[in-house]
C-alpha cells in the first residue's frame, strides 16, 4: 500500500480549552495508481485526513505510513523533507502567489530541493507545454484566467514528480466546464501512474468514472454506508 | 570611558547578544521542563517551533560574538591613543586587570557558541532529536559565560582612565622573555619554533592517519593536539613570528598583525587558526554523540569533514605564519 | 554543484525577488536606515579625522610646559629659569616659546600667535606643515600663517602686512608660507614666527618668553620630572602633556559623547521602526509563507530567506549611508556637524577633513548599525517563519 492509516486520530489544540477532535480512529489503505475521493460535509475532517496523508502534520495517535515512511510524532522538519519528495498539492482556490510569474509559481516546490534555475525552468517548460499554458510563462499569475490558473496549480503539483497528488476541494470554486476539465487531467495522471486523493462533495467529482473509490467521512470517522 | 564610540559599540553588541541569549535561554528552560516528544499537545508543537528560534538566536549570537571579539581588539588598539604609555593594543589591554580576561572569555565564547551550533546541526539530523536535553542544558550553561563576558568588558571599559600609565607591549613581552614565571616564557626562539613545527607535522600526520583509518583514540588525541597547538601557536606568534612580520626585532605584539599596515594578515592568521582549532577539537568532542539514536553515521561524517577542513586550514595557517620567516631566512638574515 | 549550496542560492534568489516585489516598503526602510547610518557614519568619520589631527597636535606639544604665575595670572617667564633645570636628570631640552593671542579689532577675530625658537626639537614637524616656504627661514619678519588668517587678511605668500604692537605702533611682516589644509584644526588661526619676532610683536623683553617647553626622553618619567620642576620653581605652573591631553579629551569626549547619545536615540527610533515593520505580518505575507511551507520549505529555509532579506536591506542601506557620509565629510566638510564639533576658535576654520577609512572604521559602523538591526528583526523573522503549513489549506 502506498498510503496506510491505522486507527489514526487527530486532536487540535490538545490540552487547551479549545480542543477539537477532528479525526477518531480512522483506518484507510490506498494502493498505488488509484484515485480516491474523500466525501463528506463541511467540518467532517476531510482536510485533516488529507493533511495527514500529505505529511503536513503527524497524527496525534495511531500509525500513518506514507510512501514507506512511518509518520508517528515525526518532527516537522522530517515531515517537510518527506512531503516535498512525495506529495504534490492542489488547493481550493489554488493558493497561487499572484505577484509571481506563472513559471516562478510552478517552480516554487523545487527551490528547497536545491535544483538549479536552469533545470527548474526545463521541468516547468515541459509541464507548461503539456498543459498548454506555455504562452503564459512570464505573466504574473494574478493576471491569467481561471482555467489557466487551475493548470498552473496542477503543473506546480507535478513539478517535483511526486507519486501522490492531493487535491483539497479543487472544484469548489469552478464552473462545471472547468471542473470536468480538471477531472479529465486527473484521470490522465492516474493513467500515467500517479496516486490521487481528492476531497469533495461535488457530484462531478464523486461520480466521475475515473474515481476508483469514494470514502465517506462524517464527524471525524470513516462513514461506512 | 563609556562616552566613546568604541565603548558604545562594544556595549551595544553585548546588549544585543545578551538579550538574544536571554530569549534563547527562556526557550531552553521551557524545553528542559516540558519537552515530551510523544505528546501532540499545543505546548509540544510550540516548543518544536521554538527550537528554530533558539538555534537562530545562537547563530546570531555567534556572529555577534565574533564581531565583538574583533571589535574588542580593535577598540584596544584605538584606546592606546588616549592611554598614556600604551603604544598598541597590548598596552591598552593591560591597562587594567580586566582587559586580558575579557579578551579570553570572548575567545572562549566563540568556541562555545560554535560547539552549540555543531551540536544542534547534528541533533536535527536525527528524527528523534536525541540531543535536545543536552543541547539546552549546554545553552543554559552558556549564559553565565555571556554574563561574565559583559561584566568583564564593562569593568574593563569603566576602569580605563586616560591618565593611567601602562607599559607598552615591547616592555611587557621583553620582560616576560627575560625571565620570571610568565606563561609566555617557553625557552629560546629556536626551541619554540622547533616545538611549533613539530606539533604541526604531528597534527598533519595524525589527521592523515585519521582520514585513512578512523580510530577513536587517535580522534581524541587529534582534538587534544589542536588545543595544545592553539595555545602554542598564540605564544609563538607573539614571541617569534610577529616580529618577523613586522620586520622589527623588538616588536612582539599579537594584535598589530590585524592592522592595515600589515595587510590585515592577522585576520587570515587567526581566522585559519581559530577555524582549524575549532573543527579539529570539535571532531573529537562530538564522539560521545555517536551513541545517541540515529546519530552514529551523521557524527562520523561530520568528523571526517571536520578533520579534512581542519587539515586544510592548518596548511594555510602554516603557510601564512611561515612566509615572512622564510623570506627573512632566504634573504640571508641570520637566526 | 553541492545541492545544499544550490538550495541556499535558490533561497537567496527568492529573497531578492521578494525584496523587489515589495520594493516600495523595502525602499522606505533602506532610505530611513541609510539616513541613520549616514548620520552615524558622518559623525564617526568627523570624530576620527579630528582625533587624528588632535593626535598630531599632541605629538608636537612638549612633554612639559612651564608658565610663570603671579597673582594667579600668567606672566612672562625669565629664560634664566631654564638654567635652574639643568640638574634634573631625564630632560632632553628646555626651549622658550611665545604663545599668545592677537585680537584683530577690525575683523573682530582672534589669531593665535606662536613664536618658536629654531632649536625647538619639533621645529621640523611644524615646517613640514608649511606650503610654499620654510618655517623660520631667517629673514626679518618672515611669518607663516594659517589658511583662515590668510583668507581674513587676504594674504598671499611673499606679501607684506602689519599688526599693531601693544603700544599701537605697527609691526611689518612678510608671509613666508601658508599652512597645509590638513592641519587646519590646529593652524587655521595661527600666525607662526621666529621667537624674536613674536617678542617684538608683544613687546616682551629678550630675557623672557611666555612659557618654557621641556622635552623629556622617556614619557614614563613625565610625572616625576614635573614634580621636581614645580619644587624647584615654586612660582610657576607646570603643565604636562597627559594633563593637556586629558583636558582636551574631556572637552572633546563630552561633545562627541553628547552627539553619540543623540545618534543612539536616532538608532533606537529606527530599531523600533524596524521591529514594527518586521513584526507586522500582513495576511498576504502569512499566506505566502504558509504556501511556501506546505510546498516543502522548512522553517529554517524561511528563516534563511528572512535573514537574506534583512541582510540585503541592511547591506544596501549600509553602503548607501557610508558612501554618502564619506562624500559629506570629505567634499562638504561635514557641514552638518560643524557647529557641534568645532568651536574652539572664533574664526570657525573652514576645516578640510580627510579621514582615513580602514576596515576598523567599517567594522565599528557595522557594529553600530547592522548589528542592532539584525538583532531587532530576528524574533519577528522567526514569528513569520513559524506560520503553520496547514493554514494554507483553510480557504
Ligand atoms: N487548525 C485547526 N485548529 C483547530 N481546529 C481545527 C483546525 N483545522 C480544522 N479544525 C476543526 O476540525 C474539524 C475538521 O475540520 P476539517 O478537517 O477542515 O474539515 P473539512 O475539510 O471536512 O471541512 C472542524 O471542526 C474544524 O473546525
Ligand atoms: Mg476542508
Amino acid at each position: 500500500m502506498l498510503i496506510e492509516l491505522d486507527s489514526v486520530s487527530k486532536i487540535y489544540n490538545q490540552g487547551q480549552p479549545n480542543e477539537v477532535r477532528a479525526l477518531s480512529e480512522v483506518s484507510l489503505a490506498i494502493p498505488p495508481q488509484t484515485m480516491v475521493c474523500l466525501k463528506g460535509p463541511s467540518g467532517s475532517g476531510k482536510s485533516t485526513l488529507l493533511s495527514i496523508i500529505g505529511c503536513i502534520f503527524a497524527p496525534t495517535s495511531g500509525r500513518a505510513t506514507i510512501a514507506g515512511k512511518a509518520l508517528a510524532r515525526l518532527p516537522d522538519r522530517f515531515l517537510t523533507v518527506h512531503r516535498r519528495a512525495t506529495i504534490g498539492f492542489i488547493f481550493q482556490r489554488f493558493n497561487i502567489l499572484p505577484a509571481l510569474s506563472v513559471v516562478d509559481n510552478i517552480t516554487l516546490p523545487l527551490l528547497p530541493l536545491g535544483i538549479s534555475p536552469k533545470v527548474r525552468r526545463e521541468r516547468a517548460v515541459i509541464l507548461m507545454d503539456q498543459l498548454a499554458i506555455r504562452h503564459r510563462e512570464h505573466f504574473p499569475a494574478g493576471q491569467v484566467s481561471g482555467g489557466e490558473l487551475q493548470r498552473v496549480a496542477i503543473a506546480r503539483a507535478l513539478v517535483n514528480d511526486p507519486p501522490i497528488i492531493l487535491a483539497d476541494e479543487p472544484t469548489a470554486h469552478l464552473d462545471s466546464r472547468l471542473s470536468s476539465e480538471f477531472m479529465q487531467i486527473m484521470a490522465d495522471l492516474k493513467h500515467a501512474g500517479k496516486t490521487i486523493v481528492i476531497t469533495s462533495h461535488d457530484p462531478l467529482v464523486t461520480e466521475h468514472p475515473a474515481i476508483d473509490r469514494v470514502v465517506g467521512v462524517k464527524d471525524g470517522r470513516i462513514d461506512v454506508p | 570611558m563609556f562616552l566613546n564610540a568604541w565603548s558604545l559599540a562594544l556595549t551595544l553588541t553585548s546588549i544585543a547578544g545578551i538579550v538574544l541569549g536571554g530569549i534563547a535561554c527562556r526557550t531552553a528552560i521551557r524545553v528542559l521542563r516540558h519537552w515530551n516528544p510523544a505528546s501532540d499537545s499545543e505546548l509540544q508543537i510550540r516548543l518544536e517551533g521554538e527550537i528554530w528560534l533558539s538555534s537562530t538566536l545562537v547563530a546570531y549570537g555567534l556572529g555577534f560574538q565574533i564581531v565583538s571579539l574583533i571589535l574588542f581588539v580593535l577598540a584596544a588598539d584605538e584606546f592606546c591613543k588616549v592611554i598614556v604609555g600604551a603604544m598598541c593594543a597590548t598596552g591598552s589591554l593591560l591597562a587594567n586587570s580586566y582587559g586580558m580576561p575579557a579578551l579570553l572569555v570572548k575567545l572562549v565564547g566563540v568556541f562555545f557558541y560554535g560547539f552549540w551550533i555543531v551540536l544542534h546541526q547534528l541533533d536535527i539530523r536525527s528524527e528523534s532529536y536525541p540531543l535536545v536535553r543536552t543541547k539546552y542544558l549546554y545553552l543554559l550553561l552558556l549564559y553565565p559565560l555571556m554574563a561574565a563576558d559583559v561584566t568583564l568588558q564593562t569593568l574593563y571599559i569603566a576602569g580605563l582612565k586616560p591618565d593611567i600609565i601602562t607599559s607598552c607591549c615591547a616592555v611587557v613581552f621583553a620582560a616576560a622573555t627575560g625571565g620570571g614565571t610568565n606563561l609566555l616564557t617557553l625557552g629560546s626562539e629556536n626551541l619554540q619554533l622547533l616545538l611549533y613545527y613539530l606539533t604541526m607535522v604531528l597534527l598533519l600526520g595524525l589527521g592523515g592517519l585519521l582520514l585513512w583509518r578512523w580510530n577513536r583514540w587517535l580522534q581524541a588525541l587529534y582534538a587534544v593536539g589542536w588545543f595544545w597547538f592553539f595555545g602554542l601557536a598564540l605564544v609563538v606568534i607573539t614571541n617569534v613570528i610577529s616580529s618577523y612580520i613586522y620586520a622589527m626585532p623588538y616588536h612582539h605584539c599579537p594584535f598589530c598583525l590585524l592592522k592595515p599596515e600589515y595587510h590585515y594578515i592577522g585576520f587570515a592568521i587567526y581566522g585559519t587558526l581559530i577555524g582549524g582549532a575549532f573543527l579539529g577539537s570539535s571532531a573529537g568532542l562530538v564522539e560521545p554523540c555517536k551513541r545517541r539514536a540515529g546519530l552514529a553515521e551523521v557524527v562520523a561524517s561530520y568528523q571526517k569533514r571536520a578533520v579534512q577542513i581542519s587539515l586544510i586550514l592548518l596548511l594555510l595557517f602554516a603557510a601564512l605564519t611561515s612566509y615572512h620567516y622564510l623570506l627573512y631566512m632566504a634573504s640571508g638574515g641570520e637566526v | 554543484m553541492n545541492s545544499a549550496l544550490e538550495k541556499h542560492l535558490n533561497i537567496l534568489d527568492y529573497a531578492l525577488s521578494a525584496l523587489w516585489r515589495h520594493r516600495l516598503k523595502n525602499g522606505g526602510i533602506v532610505v530611513v536606515f541609510a539616513a541613520v547610518i549616514f548620520l552615524v557614519a558622518s559623525f564617526q568619520l568627523v570624530t576620527t579625522a579630528l582625533t587624528e589631527t588632535a593626535g598630531k597636535v599632541l605629538a608636537v606639544t612638549p612633554e612639559i610646559t612651564i608658565q610663570r604665575m603671579s597673582a594667579g595670572r600668567q606672566e612672562a617667564i625669565p629664560l634664566a629659569y631654564a638654567e635652574k633645570l639643568h640638574d634634573i636628570f631625564g630632560i632632553r631640552a628646555v626651549v622658550p616659546r611665545v604663545w599668545g593671542y592677537y585680537f584683530d579689532e577690525v575683523r573682530g577675530a582672534n589669531y593665535t600667535v606662536l613664536g618658536v625658537s629654531a632649536d625647538m626639537p619639533q621645529a621640523d614637524e611644524l615646517s613640514r606643515a608649511v606650503v610654499g616656504g620654510v618655517m623660520g627661514s631667517g629673514g626679518q619678519g618672515k611669518v607663516v600663517v594659517g589658511r583662515a588668517v590668510s583668507q581674513a587678511l587676504q594674504l598671499q605668500p611673499g606679501q607684506l602686512f602689519s599688526l599693531f604692537r601693544p603700544n599701537l605702533s605697527l609691526k611689518a611682516m612678510t608671509v613666508a608660507g601658508i599652512f597645509r589644509p590638513e592641519t587646519d584644526l590646529l593652524t587655521a588661526d595661527l600666525i607662526a614666527m621666529p621667537l624674536v619676532e613674536a617678542r617684538d610683536l608683544f613687546l616682551i623683553p629678550a630675557s623672557k618668553a611666555t612659557d618654557l617647553c621641556v622635552y623629556i626622553s622617556n614619557p614614563a618619567e613625565i610625572g616625576t620630572i614635573a614634580e621636581k620642576i614645580s619644587k624647584l620653581l615654586p612660582d610657576t605652573r607646570v603643565l604636562t602633556r597627559p594633563q593637556i591631553q586629558k583636558t582636551y579629551q574631556v572637552v572633546f569626549g563630552w561633545r562627541s559623547g553628547f552627539a553619540s547619545v543623540c545618534l543612539l536615540a536616532a538608532l533606537a527610533a529606527f530599531a523600533i521602526l524596524a521591529w514594527d515593520k518586521a513584526s507586522g505580518l500582513s495576511p498576504e505575507e502569512r499566506r505566502e509563507i504558509a504556501i511556501l511551507k506546505i510546498l516543502g520549505w522548512e522553517t529554517a529555509d524561511v528563516l534563511a530567506m528572512r535573514f537574506w532579506e534583512g541582510g540585503l536591506v541592511a547591506g544596501l542601506a549600509f553602503l548607501l549611508g557610508c558612501t554618502l557620509a564619506y562624500l559629506h565629510v570629505v567634499f562638504f566638510g561635514a557641514s552638518l556637524f560643524r557647529p557641534v564639533l568645532v568651536g574652539w576658535s572664533v574664526l570657525h576654520p573652514a576645516l578640510s577633513l580627510a579621514p582615513h577609512v580602514t576596515l576598523k572604521e567599517v567594522l565599528l559602523l557595522l557594529a553600530f548599525t547592522v548589528v542592532p538591526y539584525l538583532a531587532v528583526t530576528v524574533v519577528p523573522a522567526w514569528r513569520a517563519a513559524s506560520v503553520p503549513a496547514e493554514s494554507a489549506l483553510s480557504g
